[in-house]
């Protein structure tokens, strides 16, 4: 292992040059009466205006190795050795004085979700010159308006007078990084600051990151389980596992040869746009016989209220038994709508929406599911988005599954609970467990398991591996893919991540304010040519190991819809659109 | 020791999906896990016991008849035959107040029994319901919180005499809306959590949902109203008593024992102060579990998340 550029000695004095200097640093934290080492040995520095990324599932201490850049340990945990230097001071020795000095002054933090990172009760201007007062500084209005102006938010002087709520996601993201930079910090620690932005404003957002450490001559740390975001903003990379870094290399090199096990592991299970294989071939293999349609919508309108305008807007589509039809937009496009409908959870305004099974189940999906005949239900089957609310927690995994059994196919047995815990890659003895006693990618295959148990013909996955690692997100993807293939179902998969689409798809429908713009087979629509929200998706889009943002604007949008559909042959739909 | 104790309550639901005893032997793991962590809970829980054990006993500790007067030894102070002394009529201060007790506990288990019961059901089955159904339960429950507690007590039983029953029933009047109220607000987080949207996907008949999903996920709420409410209902009962409007002399009660022998302070302070100490320490007894249930329930949640 090529690890660690930086060297054991020098334990008392950082480097001249960095800004931050971690030193074998061994974290333990107190269970009970047991210490847990969560860091064991971790060392490493930042210069000004170098980007490290801190890269690792949950739970293997990148987040806690962060926070000590800030003088900040979770309660109950403790420093068992080595020493974290910023700006040249140790900072866990430093007087409560002069730790919040450090604390937004000379190291600043932009957490995972602004929305909570901001006060709801303050306008954003108030928030941003308490940031600048409290260090010290002047809180003129102009130097606030410089500010927003700097973060690249347009129209200044009203963002200043908006509360947190009146602003999207990622406006809320740049005002906190806004407030982070208000003091000049030498450090910025970023803790997975785009993870809940969607990927055109994400690379947007990271791309201003960049910017404004290079301007500001910051130290950047950047802590985040998408290998993507941080090779497209790192300069170098830190693979954390179980608290320790197996692995510490220039961007460049680690994912052109990754030397240890581990990150090997990682890099192949990360979804990427530019992936080829598997989905090629079975889409090859498809087109020659198409099979008829599982699920037919034309014209399909879902409202929520009357007063509101339409979630799904005249949306028509198909989806072919043993075919995966996956639906892509940002937040509010209405794609979990879609998938709402489809279970039968909101009712359809107008549109006909039909499902016509194999064994001549028909029935209508517009009608809202009480009013579902049993063996529709039963054919139609949802799979949630957090696996952590999916499970009754009072409820074991066994009853979760025998439920649907007894409903649907009337008898129950712990032998058939077994059978379909070993389809989904569980044990048997799983059964006796309590939700709390899984991990998110063994709930979310419970969750899988629950909706096979029905005996279904369709799966509706809702986003379903947002809140899980990369390892277990390939292998839950893997699983949904060989039970489309062995069962014949069909899938209608809901993401806003086109890297996961392109594995597991078919066909791709992508959607934006309520409506498809592009639909087609996933190597038409990934090789293109393509409607321009698809290409502003695409290219947002951050496969690992790109080292170039592309420049993304997601303020502005650069078309409008026009009427009609362009045909490009093999199925491939592009919405006609002018330039605005 | 978060680990074994789940794993325990894991291995302790093996008996079935749903099988009654593992479940109960579930609870009562957790039961003890809770108990292990809050010095609250076990002193709370631990007076609780002694009283239920004293006044269970009361017959056969007590030593005299609770209501047998006896003109020769009236406001004794203590003495070996009379460890409490005696009241204004020589009946023994001691077996009344643990006599006392026994009323005391039984109209509280009953009062609070079913006003929890009835404010839970209908608090779960009001916040899935969520229209017409909903408005009207929760209108008539705002209506009855509107009247002083005390005030529709005193009327029900100015009309219905103050039979054990009657006063049962009146406190679960005053008390099952508020339950209601509390209940209905922790149920409707529930419903917004995507097992009860999957119930609902499968089709499930609305009460499914509510006794499956819903209830078994409320339940530590309940649990804790269940404790303060008793300490209320202790009070409340306590209140009518030494108002006049509760049990009926001769009957041992502790309100009514404070009333009798609030006069007689100065002479034999033990027949006032005894049932006033034997209220304290249950009310202090109901409040300490309320809390330390609140406590670890709460904790409890969060530990066993913190697992995964």
């Amino acid at each position: 292992m090529s690890s660690a550029p930086v060297s054991t000695s020098s334990p008392v004095d950082a480097p001249p040059d960095t800004v931050v200097h971690v030193d074998d640093l061994s974290i333990s934290y107190a269970a009970g009466r047991r210490d847990v080492p969560v860091v064991r040995g971790v060392s490493f520095s930042i210069r000004p205006g170098r980007a490290l990324g801190l890269v690792g599932e949950s739970g293997s201490g990148k987040s806690t190795v962060a926070r000590t850049l800030l003088a900040h340990l979770r309660r109950g945990s403790r420093i068992v050795g080595g020493r974290v230097t910023v700006a040249g001071s140790d900072v866990f020795a430093l007087g409560d004085r002069e730790r919040r000095a450090l604390r937004g002054g000379t190291a600043a933090l932009v957490a995972q979700n602004a929305g909570q990172a901001l006060t709801p009760s303050m306008r954003v201007g108030r928030q941003l010159r308490e940031a600048l007062e409290s260090h010290g500084l002047p809180g003129g209005h102009e130097r606030v308006l410089e500010l927003v102006r700097h973060v690249r938010l347009p129209d200044p002087e009203t963002i200043v007078e908006r509360y947190p709520h009146q602003l999207s996601g990622g406006q809320q993201q740049r005002i906190a990084i806004a407030m982070a930079i208000a003091a000049r910090p030498r450090l910025l620690v970023l803790d997975e600051p785009t993870t809940a932005l969607d990927v055109v404003t994400q690379a947007a957002v990271l791309e201003l990151v960049r910017d404004l450490s290079v301007e500001l001559e910051m130290a950047i740390l950047l802590v985040s389980h998408d290998l993507g975001v941080v090779s497209a903003m790192a300069d170098e990379i830190a693979v954390m596992r179980d608290g320790v870094i197996v692995e510490h290399r220039q961007t460049a090199e680690l994912f052109a040869d990754p030397q240890h096990e581990y990150t090997r592991e990682l890099l192949a299970s990360a979804p990427r746009t530019s992936a080829t294989g598997l989905s090629a071939e079975r889409g090859g293999g498809r087109a020659s016989a198409p099979p008829p349609p599982l699920v037919t919508a034309a014209d399909l309108v879902v409202r929520y209220a009357r007063s509101l305008p339409p979630a799904v807007d005249a949306v028509s589509f198909a989806i072919g038994a043993q075919e995966t039809l996956a639906v892509v937009g940002e937040s509010g496009s209405g794609k979990s709508t879609l998938a709402t409908a489809m279970a039968g959870l909101i009712p359809a305004e107008s549109g006909t929406f039909t499902f016509r099974g194999d064994d001549g189940i028909e029935g209508d999906l517009t009608r809202p599911v009480a009013r579902r005949s049993l063996d529709l239900r039963r054919s139609v089957q949802l799979v949630f988005q957090n696996a952590d609310t999916s499970l009754n927690p009072r409820r074991t995994v066994g009853a979760a599954i025998a439920r649907p059994l007894r409903l649907f196919t009337g008898s129950t047995s712990p032998d058939r609970v077994a059978e379909l815990l070993e389809e989904v890659g569980l044990t048997p003895d799983f059964a006796s467990r309590l939700p709390a006693q899984l991990s998110g990618g063994q709930r979310q295959r419970v969750g899988i398991a629950r909706a096979l148990a029905a005996g279904p013909e369709l799966i509706i996955a809702d986003e379903i591996t947002t809140a899980l690692d990369v390892r277990v997100q390939a292998g839950v993807l893997d699983l949904l893919t060989d039970l489309r293939d062995e069962k014949g179902l069909g899938c209608l998969f809901i993401s806003h991540d086109l890297a996961v689409v392109r594995g597991v798809a078919d066909r791709v429908a992508v959607m934006t304010g309520g409506r498809f713009v592009e639909i087609g087979s996933t190597e038409d629509v990934f090789s293109g040519p393509n409607h321009p929200y698809t290409r502003q998706l695409l290219d947002a889009t951050l496969d690992p190991g790109t080292t170039v943002l592309r420049g993304v604007d997601d303020t502005t949008r650069t078309w409008r819809d026009a009427d009609g559909w362009d045909d490009l042959g093999d199925g491939h739909r592009i919405r006609r659109w002018e330039s605005a | 020791m978060t680990r074994s104790t789940t794993d325990a309550t894991g291995a302790a639901l093996n008996a079935g999906p749903g099988g009654l005893p593992g479940r109960i032997r579930g609870v009562a793991t957790s039961l003890t896990s809770s108990l292990s962590g809050s010095a609250a809970l076990t002193i709370g829980l631990g007076l609780i016991a002694v009283h239920v054990v004293l006044a269970v006993l009361a017959p056969w500790i007590a030593g005299h008849d609770p209501v047998a007067t006896d003109s020769t030894v009236a406001l004794t102070g203590s003495t070996w035959t009379h460890w409490l002394g005696t009241d204004q009529y020589g009946r023994d201060i001691l077996s009344r107040t643990l006599n006392g007790g026994r009323y005391a506990l039984l109209v509280t288990f009953l009062a609070t029994t079913i006003a929890v019961g009835i404010g839970t059901v209908l608090g779960c089955i009001t916040a899935y319901a969520d229209n017409w159904f909903d408005e009207v339960v929760m209108r008539i429950v705002d209506a009855l919180l509107a009247v002083p507690s005390i005030l529709a007590l005193l009327v029900v039983v100015t009309v219905f005499d103050s039979g054990l029953w009657v006063i049962v029933l009146a406190v679960t009047v005053v008390y099952a809306p508020a339950v209601t109220r509390v209940v209905r607000g922790a149920a409707r987080t529930i419903i917004t959590q995507d097992y009860v949207t999957a119930a609902r996907a499968r089709g499930e008949k609305p009460l499914s949902i509510v006794f499956r999903e819903i209830l078994p996920n409320v339940m530590d709420v309940v649990l804790v109203e269940y404790a303060m409410r008793a300490s209320w209902i202790v009070l409340l009962i306590s209140t009518l008593s030494f108002l006049g409007f509760g049990a009926n002399p001769p009957t041992p009660d502790w309100g009514l024992m404070v009333q009798e022998n609030r006069t007689a302070l100065t002479v034999a302070p033990l027949g006032a102060l005894a049932p006033i100490v034997a209220l304290a320490t249950l009310v202090i007894g109901l409040n300490l579990s309320a809390d330390g249930l609140s406590k670890s329930l709460g904790i409890d949640r969060a530990q066993k998340g913190a697992v995964s």
